[in-house]
């Protein structure tokens, strides 16, 4: 497996932006909302998870239903959605209720820390809705040195020339592991 | 949330911000980080300094803002021309960002659009 598909994958807004969804992930996913999808940087990468990190320029909140958030890293806007219907939705109906407090009690926890101004680290699903990319929440962190969005644009760049922008040859990369 | 009308500031140093500059136009959404040297709570109004440039910011949707002279903000928002040619940005977001290092912001908002442009590139080839 290509290990971009199994790590948070940290992308600038504008190549965030520029994923497109694998044909076989969009044609199983008949729901606006692609839960498991996988989606491709450059057309060839898988990317399921990101990290963006930038200043909350928007928030729409909807009390135990979910906080829709913009994050602006200064090449462009994600779209977040982060989820607080825990205690209400048949999804979580099945799973233990002292977990599902639990998850509740942390996204609440999030939400109150979205706040317009802030500089948030978000890590979370790529997901798409009506057509338009977002990240389905997992974790948020505030960071309170702006210089941490700098070095987060230094980290999106080396990662992409370095990594991200190059081709795997996966059968050379078992290799590897198995001689680790 | 209208999240597909909010666009992005662009990232700009107020050195960028001249007449002729392509960024210099009615409306455009802009990132600016600059020394506080004004503030008018009368007015909502704020002058922020970097070197000798300078730029006026529309503070009034910034009430939750604590202005100090000598600190470093950041604001975004939209670029105002006005009828004498002065530009305004309207702000809609604001911070303070005493702790930034500036030299290492400017050097890497250099790399930063350089990779941009290298990347914009590529995605139309």
């Amino acid at each position: 497996m290509d290990p971009m598909k199994g790590s948070h994958v940290k992308l600038l807004a504008f190549d965030f932006l520029s994923l497109t969804q694998n044909a076989s992930s969009s044609s199983s996913s008949s729901s606006s909302s692609a839960s498991g999808a996988v989606f491709l940087y450059k057309k060839c990468r898988p990317v399921s998870r990101a990290e963006t990190l930038g200043v909350v320029v928007s928030r729409e909140f909807k009390a135990n239903k979910f906080l829709k958030f913009l994050i602006d890293d200064g090449t462009g806007c994600v779209p977040c959605i982060l989820w607080l219907n825990h205690l209400n939705s048949p999804y979580f109906s099945r799973r233990n209720p002292f977990n599902v407090r639990v998850l509740a009690e942390k996204a609440n926890d999030h939400a109150s820390q979205i706040q317009i101004g802030v500089l948030a680290r978000i890590r979370g699903r790529v997901t798409a809705y009506r057509g338009t990319l977002q990240i389905t929440v997992t974790d948020v962190l505030l960071e309170r040195d702006p210089n941490a969005e700098i070095l987060h644009w230094l980290d999106c760049i080396r990662l992409a020339r370095n990594c991200y922008d190059r081709s795997i040859n996966l059968p050379n990369l078992q290799k590897q592991q198995r001689r680790f | 949330m209208e999240s597909t009308e909010i666009k992005h500031g662009i990232l700009v140093t107020l050195q960028d911000l001249h007449p002729s500059s392509p960024l210099f136009q009615q409306g455009s959404s802009l990132r600016v980080t600059g020394n506080l040297k004004e503030y008018s709570m009368g007015t909502s109004t704020a002058v922020i300094v970097d070197g000798s440039y300078k730029l006026k910011i529309d503070a009034q949707h910034l009430r939750d803002l604590n202005f100090q002279v000598g600190s470093t903000y950041q604001f975004i928002g939209e670029l105002l021309i006005q009828p004498d040619n002065e530009a305004v940005l309207q702000a809609r977001v604001g911070r303070n960002v005493d702790a930034i290092d500036l030299n290492l912001y400017y050097k890497s908002l250099q790399l930063l659009r350089q990779f941009q442009a290298e990347h914009m590139i590529d995605g139309t080839t």
